[in-house]
């Protein structure tokens, strides 16, 4: 019974999440294949390529990393599958990603838990950074 | 019109994927919710508590972050947090350790699902969250100092 409850419980959490990060995906990837035709797309890679040539990224990447930073990892998921990458940019954006991610809501419990925002989100940018430079330079090619 | 049908699967295809990944994970946290299983699992981070020099209890607190991440076990943390269960230490390292390596089952399955090599994604986190946590407790050494984090 107990067993029955939890997976029934679990199933509509998780189909009333899933239904909830859908609409931040769907429309960020709608949004992000749109871009594509157009040539702001360009632009923006080219803008980001710079910053982005230190991780062995292409211009472009810098869409699912800042979406995934100030929105929230899922909208960072929508915009890196509708972009045309290869599996190690992929491995890349991801680690970057898992480092930092889902800043404000993630800061505002680092908060509550009274322990230095800015020292962990230092932590966090720090750690993408170094280890988006790492892999990317490495495994990322 | 092919384009848009084109951009409608892809969007569709997007939110299955991340369905196979968050329904099976909110299944199984219900379970251990359910079973205690957390409390079970708590007690094998014994080790790693030792390691960075925290007290026993705090290793469910690091438990429940690494499962379920910060946002979703934002509730249980802040609860522990208010009822002083934790020491300014612990709490300062516990942080750390979460600000870099959290809600790991299902933020590792999500970027494997999406094309991202696994092994690379969580070795990454686990070793900076290491490294860092390792040296922060190094350095902190008393409540005082741990305050300096606050």
């Amino acid at each position: 019974m107990k067993l029955l409850q939890a997976v029934t419980t679990g199933l509509k959490k998780g189909s009333k999440t899933t239904l909830k990060l859908a609409k931040i995906t769907v429309p960020i990837y709608i949004v992000v294949k749109i871009l594509e035709l157009t040539p702001i797309f360009p632009m923006l890679g080219r803008g980001f390529s710079p910053f982005m040539g230190l991780f062995n990224l292409p211009g472009e990447a810098a869409l699912p990393i800042m979406l995934g930073n100030f929105i929230n990892i899922y909208a960072g998921l929508g915009a890196l599958s509708a972009l045309n990458l290869t599996g190690p940019q992929i491995t890349t954006i991801s680690v970057i990603l898992s480092f930092s991610h889902t800043m404000f809501v993630e800061t505002a419990v680092i908060k509550g838990a009274k322990v230095n925002v800015f020292k962990m989100v230092m932590l966090r940018i720090v750690g993408a950074i170094v280890f988006g430079i790492l892999v990317g330079q490495t495994i990322g090619r | 019109m092919d384009i848009v049908i084109n951009i409608l699967t892809g969007a569709l295809m997007s939110v299955i994927n991340m369905a196979k990944i968050v329904i099976p994970v909110m299944v199984a946290l219900e379970l251990a919710k359910k079973f205690n299983i957390l409390d079970k699992l708590a007690r094998g981070l014994k080790p790693i508590t030792n390691f960075f020099g925290m007290e026993r209890k705090s290793g469910l607190l690091l438990m429940i972050g690494l499962i379920f991440g910060l946002a979703y076990g934002a509730g249980a943390i802040l609860q522990y947090v208010e009822e002083g269960e934790v020491n300014k230490r612990d709490l300062v390292l516990l942080m750390a350790f979460l600000s870099l390596c959290h809600a790991v089952p299902e933020d590792t399955l999500l970027f494997v699902n999406a094309g991202g090599k696994g092994v690379v994604i969580l070795g990454s986190r686990i070793l900076a969250a290491a490294l860092v946590t390792y040296i922060m407790s190094k350095k902190i050494k008393t409540e005082e100092q741990a305050a300096q984090w606050a």
